[in-house]
């Protein structure tokens, strides 16, 4: 469960990102952040995997402040979260494999468990024949998928997407939701902050709006609510 | 920590040091620099506190003792000198003693002193350390004013040790400063090296810290990589400083003139002057590796 309390963040050149939000996003849901640019949908979403600190307010996840979290403590906090970006950030000169054992690699799991649990989270994105090749052989959709499939190796608890179809085409932007549907009906909590009006639209889930950095929409099942 | 993990760091340790082969060159440069002088200071160092130590062992009185005297006199004064508070230790030192002490110190020109066993010039003597080697002359002049007629004649070192002690720890002072001058630059240079490498693996530790790889997990391959230029930043200096120290140990050996100016010899000086310079390459490497990921790490 996340759990935000009266959140402001002020960024250091003085910009003002978030101006009080609260909000409550239970284990389980499929939540979907919107918003114009720069309204704070990337605040909200880098505040919850503890990039950014509040500055004033209180964000629990599965009840721990993560202010409160010492920085030697935050990887471990981290482990719990699973994070897609639009851009994949996948590591060019490492297959598909490699760069999602690299993540087990790095909280220092037994080789055994990383050879078949990385192959178990390849197979259910769909990767498992592909898993030898490079970010620079694999589509935009397929790179996205390896970045998924990075993020749930570790079994997070959340799974925290911004923008995650921004760069692909309607036809892969599908594939992804598919599969992030998937991942949250195995009891993910899934949030993703998104442009996309009609993945919105379609596939109905919690929407909550953000605009000038507080929350002027929540409802469960709703639009979009955009015209972009 | 996983025996996978350490193999791990150092495959990457290694991978970037030879990614970034000038970088680390510089870098080693700058520590081999740094060392050397540290290096040769560190011989000095040792020798220096050698001699003055030979040189305090030296400062003894020798009070020369009357030949006509009678055992039981020596034996008196003996324990009369042994008796006051000033005096740490007395022994009597024969004069056949004398002379073989004499022998090792002129070591391969003994022959000047071939056949003076029968008729040994030396004079028996006693030989005093003052408790407080500062004290040595008064207490000198207290011996010869004590037994006027059965010692004959009183020699001390006259301070010797002390101004060696001094013009060294001038010299070890100004030395260490521009050595950790040097140590500075050094640790920017490596610091400098390391921050090359953190950038063509900023996108690796970003994914790192995103899945939650603890901080010393990230950490520890820029510990190696700083180590290892420390290490190889030894090498060259510890090579230079005991070869050198090798040579110059030959030449004054070969000058019988200076026989008297004795040097430590190789061991176990090369083991300390090794030990000591990688030790503090290793240092300087682990704090420049320090300077550049700490910033990187901050939250």
């Amino acid at each position: 469960m996340i759990e935000m309390h009266d959140v402001y963040k002020v960024y250091a050149n003085g910009v003002k990102a978030l101006n009080g939000i609260n909000t409550k996003i239970d284990q389980g849901e499929f939540v979907y952040v919107v918003g114009p640019s720069g309204a704070g949908k990337s605040t909200f979403i880098r505040l919850m995997y503890r990039e950014e600190k509040p500055t004033h307010g209180v964000i629990l996840i599965n009840g721990v402040n993560v202010k409160r979290v010492r920085d030697w403590k935050i990887p471990y906090l981290r482990r719990n979260i699973g994070v897609v970006f639009q851009d994949y950030k996948l590591l060019s000169n490492l297959t598909a494999y490699e760069n999602v054992a690299f993540a087990m690699e790095a909280v220092e799991a037994p080789k055994r468990k990383i050879r078949r649990r990385v192959q178990e989270v390849l197979e259910l994105v769909g990767l498992y024949d592909r898993m030898h090749a490079r970010p620079s052989q694999l589509s935009g959709g397929e790179q996205q998928r390896v970045s998924i499939a990075r993020a749930m190796v570790n079994n997070p608890n959340f799974l925290i997407a911004d923008e995650p179809t921004g760069n692909l085409d309607p036809e892969n932007s599908w594939d992804i939701m598919y599969l992030l549907e998937e991942i949250n009906a195995r009891g993910t909590t899934v949030v993703m902050a998104t442009h996309n009006r009609e993945i919105v639209n379609t596939m109905r889930k919690r929407v909550i709006a953000i605009e000038q950095g507080v929350i002027v929409r929540d409802e469960q099942g709703g639009e979009y609510g955009y015209e972009d | 920590m996983k025996i996978d993990t350490i193999i791990r760091h150092f495959r990457e340790a290694f991978r970037s040091l030879t990614r970034n082969n000038w970088m680390t060159f510089a870098a080693v440069s700058a520590v081999s620099v740094t060392l050397l002088i540290f290096g040769i200071f560190l011989v000095f160092a040792f020798n220096i506190s050698y001699m003055a130590a030979e040189l305090d062992k030296q400062v003894a009185i020798r009070a020369s003792l009357a030949p006509s005297i009678t055992d039981d006199q020596i034996d008196d004064i003996q324990s009369q000198i042994k008796k006051d508070p000033q005096v740490k230790n007395v022994s009597f030192v024969s004069k056949e003693e004398g002379l073989k002490t004499m022998k090792q110190q002129w070591g391969d020109d003994k022959e000047f002193l071939e056949g003076l066993e029968k008729d040994n010039p030396l004079p028996d003597m006693l030989e005093i350390y003052a408790a407080d080697p500062q004290k040595t002359e008064a207490l000198a002049e207290k011996i010869k004013k004590n037994y006027p007629n059965n010692v004959e004649q009183v020699d001390y070192g006259e301070g010797v040790s002390d101004r060696i002690l001094d013009l060294s720890g001038w010299v070890r002072n100004i030395v260490l400063i521009f050595g950790l001058g040097l140590a500075v630059l050094a640790a920017f240079l490596i610091s400098n090296t390391i921050k090359l490498t953190i950038f063509a693996r900023r996108r690796e530790i970003e994914i790192m810290r995103l899945v939650g790889a603890s901080n010393w997990f990230i950490r520890w391959p820029f510990f190696i990589e700083g180590s290892v230029i420390g290490v190889l930043g030894a090498m060259v200096p510890i090579t230079v400083v005991l070869l050198g120290y090798n040579g110059l140990l030959g030449i004054l050996d070969a000058d019988k003139a200076y026989s008297f100016f004795k040097l430590l010899g190789m061991w176990p000086l090369s083991l300390y002057v090794a030990g000591i310079t990688t030790l503090l390459g290793i240092l300087i490497g682990v704090w420049g590796s320090l300077i550049s990921i700490r910033r990187f790490l901050r939250t």
